[in-house]
């Protein structure tokens, strides 16, 4: 049996680099070109929506320190219903294709980005905050140019977080219907043709490390000078204490 | 400064977002009541079905067909399988204007019938969301799928020891419509009911002639984990016991593959099988099935004969491949059967 398996694998590998070295999958509506921009462009718009929703929301509660603890008690609470059941729920709505994948993404990628502002903007120093206000600085001066600036790598977290989330799991359109790199991996498992199931798998992976290194590059950027490279407080870390609260 | 690099991050995500919204434009379009739930548009995808795509089949009589207007919905495999698009290509000639993979007849097939992604969907012939959704099957009339016809499988010694055995099933099956098994079907999956209890209702709305089989002695009735088994496993149990017979049951025994053997083995004596694919097991898929049941039974009691086994009379009712249309799709172009879908679009 071992042997057996070890040159089954080797088989199966072989396939896998013949799927990507076979001009035809790489050409027309099933190429690998395609289905990367149609996964890129699922993924862009939902993680567009997420932020217009997620991104003011997480500051304004951040800055304002107030409804914090509920946000983040019903962000954590959709992060618990599973993307599949919610597709499930949205398809009589949307029906089927990307439509129906959408909104089930949208609401992956609120929950870190929110939770990942507020923290962010709760984190930063109050007596810089209080310097800001001591300077004469309006409320939105301070959040723009004190507040957002010092949590922006923890923000940028966030999205990071979200955007690796929704490429991974933009695949799941394809169960209804949709398009992108789930394609394969749907169309593959159901013709029992693993080459077109593991190539599925390895570019949705890679596209979700390429998007992981881009975020992780965009929050280095966002450091100010002289921080230390902060410990991305993934997105779990309880909201921090407020100052002054006696 | 930071705040620049901040925003240049933002803008070239908002730039690789928007391109993806201007190129997706047009809205859903469905009839689903609850689209106006969604404020924002949904971002279009595969060309939507309602989209201008020419239909790319045309008929022998040379205009468009029924089937070149309407969208065929089933499993990702659907267009590389004998038994699904490439038979209907074949033994139909058939070419919808599009096809959109979904599930093997589950939840997700049936949500694109209702919701009117699609119009053509392939479901299990006896599958309770037939009858719980008024969908019409349409009847396979040139035998495009394997007879998949339920057909008792029996133990020869139980046979000689009590002929009446046969005439009592033979008479369930007689019965045993497409319709009354999809009923069955609903009753316990759909509406949750005890499954003896349906065995029993549906037992006294038939009416069959008093006991008088006299059968004597024990037999044991089998299923496997599938419900539908089961509730025909309980039927010839109830059937067979108000024959006189006392009567074992052993239901949930898992697979086929665990439930074939025990029947060779003699710890169970009755089976509801499926004539093509019972036969297709026990000659290990030698391709012997064909899309008739007579003749399929005829061969399966060849094959089961080596192992002391035997198969009665093949019901109508049938679970294997169906291709169902919303009863509104059926009216508008007067469906009952796959051919008709050959005919040329109004």
């Amino acid at each position: 049996m071992g042997p057996d398996q070890g040159r089954l694998t080797m088989e199966l590998i072989g396939e896998v680099v013949a799927w990507f070295t076979d001009p035809a999958n790489w050409t027309g509506t099933n190429g690998v070109p395609n289905r990367l921009l149609e996964h890129l462009r699922l993924s862009g718009a939902s993680m567009l929506v997420a932020t217009l929703i997620a991104l003011p929301a997480g500051l304004a509660i951040g800055h304002s320190g107030r409804g914090g603890l509920l946000a983040v008690a019903v962000a954590n609470l959709g992060r618990a219903v599973p993307s599949y059941a919610l597709l499930l729920v949205f398809l009589p709505f949307f029906g089927l294709g990307d439509a129906a994948a959408f909104p089930a993404l949208v609401l992956l990628a609120i929950p870190p980005i929110l939770v990942n502002a507020y923290t962010g903007l709760r984190g930063v120093d109050r007596d810089l905050v209080e310097a800001g206000r001591g300077m004469g600085m309006t409320e939105l001066q301070l959040l723009l140019r004190v507040e957002l600036p010092a949590a922006a790598p923890v923000v940028v977290a966030g999205l990071r977080l979200a955007a690796v989330a929704v490429v991974a799991t933009a695949t799941l359109a394809a169960l209804v219907a949709g398009g992108g790199l789930g394609r394969y991996i749907a169309d593959g498992f159901g013709l029992r043709r693993e080459d077109r199931l593991i190539a599925g798998a390895i570019l949705v992976a890679l596209l979700a490390l390429v998007v992981e290194r881009a975020f992780t590059f965009a929050e280095r950027r966002t450091l100010l000078p002289g921080d230390q490279r902060r410990p991305s407080t993934a997105d779990l870390a309880p909201p921090p204490l407020q100052s002054g609260l006696r | 400064m930071r705040l620049f690099r901040t925003v240049a991050l933002g803008a070239t995500s908002l730039a690789l977002a928007l391109s993806a919204c201007t190129s997706g434009g047009g809205s859903t379009s469905g009839p689903t009541t609850g689209a106006s739930t969604s404020p924002s548009t949904p971002p279009s995808s595969e060309p939507s079905g309602s989209a201008g795509a020419e239909p790319s089949g045309s008929g022998t009589a040379g205009g468009p067909t029924i089937a070149s207007t309407l969208v065929l919905a089933g499993p990702p495999e659907c267009p590389e399988r004998p038994f699904c698009l490439l038979g209907l290509q074949d033994t139909y000639g058939l070419q919808f204007k599009e096809f959109r993979p979904t599930d093997a007849g589950g939840p997700i097939t049936v949500e694109a019938l209702k919701g009117g992604d699609a119009q053509v969907g392939l479901l299990f012939t006896s599958d309770p969301a037939i009858e719980t959704n008024d969908f019409v099957l349409l009847e396979d009339d040139k035998g495009l799928q394997l007879a998949d016809n339920i057909i008792p499988v029996v133990r020869q010694e139980i046979l000689d020891a009590n002929p009446g055995v046969a005439d009592v099933l033979n008479a369930v099956m007689e019965r045993l419509t497409q319709d009354e098994l999809t009923k069955l079907n609903t009753a316990v999956t759909v509406d949750a009911r005890d499954v003896a209890e349906v065995a029993t209702e549906w037992i006294e709305a038939q009416n069959f002639d008093a006991a008088s089989a006299g059968i004597e002695g024990e037999i044991t009735v089998g299923s496997t984990n599938f419900y539908e088994q089961e509730i025909l496993g309980e039927i010839f149990a109830q059937m067979l016991e108000a024959n006189g017979a006392t009567v074992e049951r052993k239901f949930q025994l898992g697979n086929r593959e665990v439930v074939f053997p025990a029947l060779q083995e003699g710890e169970i004596d009755v089976l509801a099988e499926y004539a093509a694919t019972a036969l297709e097991f026990v000659n290990e898929g030698a391709g012997e099935a064909t899309a008739d049941a007579a003749d399929t039974a005829s061969i399966l009691r060849e094959r089961l004969a080596e192992s002391d086994l035997t198969a009665l009379e093949p019901a109508e009712a049938t679970d294997q491949n169906g291709f169902v249309v919303t009863r509104e799709t059926a009216d508008q172009y007067g469906l009952s059967k796959l051919s008709d879908l050959a005919k040329p679009a109004p």
